[in-house]
């Protein structure tokens, strides 16, 4: 038995399964919930149970929607023909975040991971596939973390994209020296995908 | 404070909290061990880009009195194999080294061997060598670090001694090899030609540049598949996740 009542022990356990919460901070947030008033826990309550109720996938992108299709794949004024292809909702947010990307996105919801028993049946790629043709896409742009799981998902995106298409264009987002970055602190791999990415500036 | 510093492996990563990451790393030294990487997905410093899946790091990290978690002070990127990343199969047959080498070397049973085998066979996938044999060295090497090699000197049934002349069935369940007079061959116990058991015995025994030197027919590499095939999942009492994604 534990030293708090009941129902305040089954919070505190019930937040301890949230990914990253210890024991004391669950016990932490189990007290804040229980000092705050009524209206935050019925809110958070009621937030919890739409959340699983309403959310899906998009039928088009399987970007996180509370309708049948997503807001970036119902706006009209995005520019067809173009798809990036990003791992998760977190990415694709990221991406729209900074404003410069104005096509279509496709979430692949995971990456190739043997180690986990993740293959290419586990993610969203016949969806892609069957996307290419139906929506008369001309690039793809691989958007994949430069992990060695994203990088070997964006390699094996690039064969299946290619060998179904010919005529598609495929790229890969920019690797090398971040914004504010300092070329001392910089591993082997980055300086040399760094060098190997140089753009021209002026002749 | 007891620092310590070594070249490992990055075997699992997992996000852990905010902005740390759990890592398991494979050393020569101390073996497979777990530590938290405090910061890690912000610190652009302390852990540039080395704390990637399958990467060879040299980390410091400090040793713990007590519990597993070990705690990550620094790292400093050896080789991140990009080959490794070019293709599924190639990303497979690493995950499928690691999860084997998971099983085989429980956290903190140390072997400079294993450690060796494991990067030298990443160097291998690396630099693009032929799959399947990296597969089968890698395989009956590591078995036989783990302490699970196959008997090849004698009959596992009647006991004679194997001459190194003529067909040997292998038998699963004794983890050796037994003359044609005691088993027949079958699917559950394959036939071995005489130069595939010289072959497997040496790839048991000897150090990762001497196997590098043996040639290995398409038909060799086949026998010895099989067997090592029927061999690991008896021994492990499983499938292993990342098998699915080889053949």
């Amino acid at each position: 038995m534990g030293i708090y009542p009941t129902s305040l022990e089954n919070l505190i356990e019930q937040f301890t399964r949230l990914p990253g919460i210890g024991q004391k901070s669950a016990t932490r947030m189990a007290l804040f919930v229980l000092r705050s008033n009524k209206e935050l826990a019925e809110g958070m309550a009621k937030s919890l149970i739409e959340v699983k109720e309403k959310i899906r996938f998009c039928s088009i992108c399987f970007n996180l929607t509370d309708d049948e299709c997503c807001s970036i794949c119902r706006d009209e004024s995005r520019a067809d023909g173009t798809i990036c292809v990003v791992e998760g909702p977190g990415d694709q947010l990221a991406l729209e975040e900074s404003g410069t990307f104005k096509g279509r996105y496709h979430v692949l919801h995971g990456v190739l991971s043997p180690l986990d028993g993740i293959g290419p049946e586990d993610l969203k790629v016949g969806a892609l596939l069957s996307r290419i043709d139906r929506e008369g896409v001309r690039e793809v742009i691989l958007a994949t973390n430069p992990t060695t799981e994203g990088e070997t998902t964006a390699s094996f995106l690039a064969n299946l994209l290619s060998q179904k298409n010919k005529d598609l264009k495929i790229t890969r987002i920019a690797l090398g020296v971040p914004m504010g970055g300092d070329l001392k602190y910089m591993d082997r791999m980055t300086l040399e995908h760094a060098l190997r990415s140089r753009i021209l500036i002026c002749s | 404070m007891n620092t310590h510093i070594s070249p490992a492996i990055i075997m699992r990563i997992k996000e852990f909290g905010e902005s740390d990451l759990l890592i398991t790393f494979f050393t020569s030294d101390r073996g497979r061990l777990k530590g938290v990487a405090k910061g890690a997905r912000r610190s652009k410093r302390r852990f540039a880009n080395c704390l990637d899946l399958f990467c060879l790091t040299s980390l410091e990290y400090e040793l713990k009195r007590k519990g597993d978690l070990h705690f990550l002070h620094s790292g400093k990127l050896i080789d991140a194999f990009p080959g490794l990343r070019s293709d599924f199969s190639s990303l497979s047959l690493a995950s499928y080294m690691v999860e084997l080498t998971e099983i085989l070397f429980p956290l903190g049973v140390a072997d400079n061997k294993m450690f060796e085998l494991l990067k030298n066979s990443f160097f291998a996938i690396d630099k693009g060598k032929k799959k399947d044999l990296l597969r089968i060295q890698f395989e009956a090497r590591a078995m036989a670090l783990g302490g699970y090699g196959i008997d090849f000197d004698k009959c596992c049934s009647c006991g004679r001694t194997y001459t190194g002349e003529g067909r040997a069935v292998f038998k699963r369940s004794k983890g050796g090899i037994a003359c044609l007079k005691c088993q027949q061959e079958s699917k559950l116990s394959p036939g071995l030609d005489h130069d595939t058991v010289k072959g497997l015995k040496t790839i048991q025994s000897s150090l990762w540049s001497e196997v590098e030197a043996l040639n290995f027919s398409d038909e060799m590499i086949r026998e010895i598949k099989s067997v090592l095939k029927l061999h690991v999942e008896y021994r492990i009492g499983r499938r292993l996740k990342s098998a699915e994604y080889l053949d």
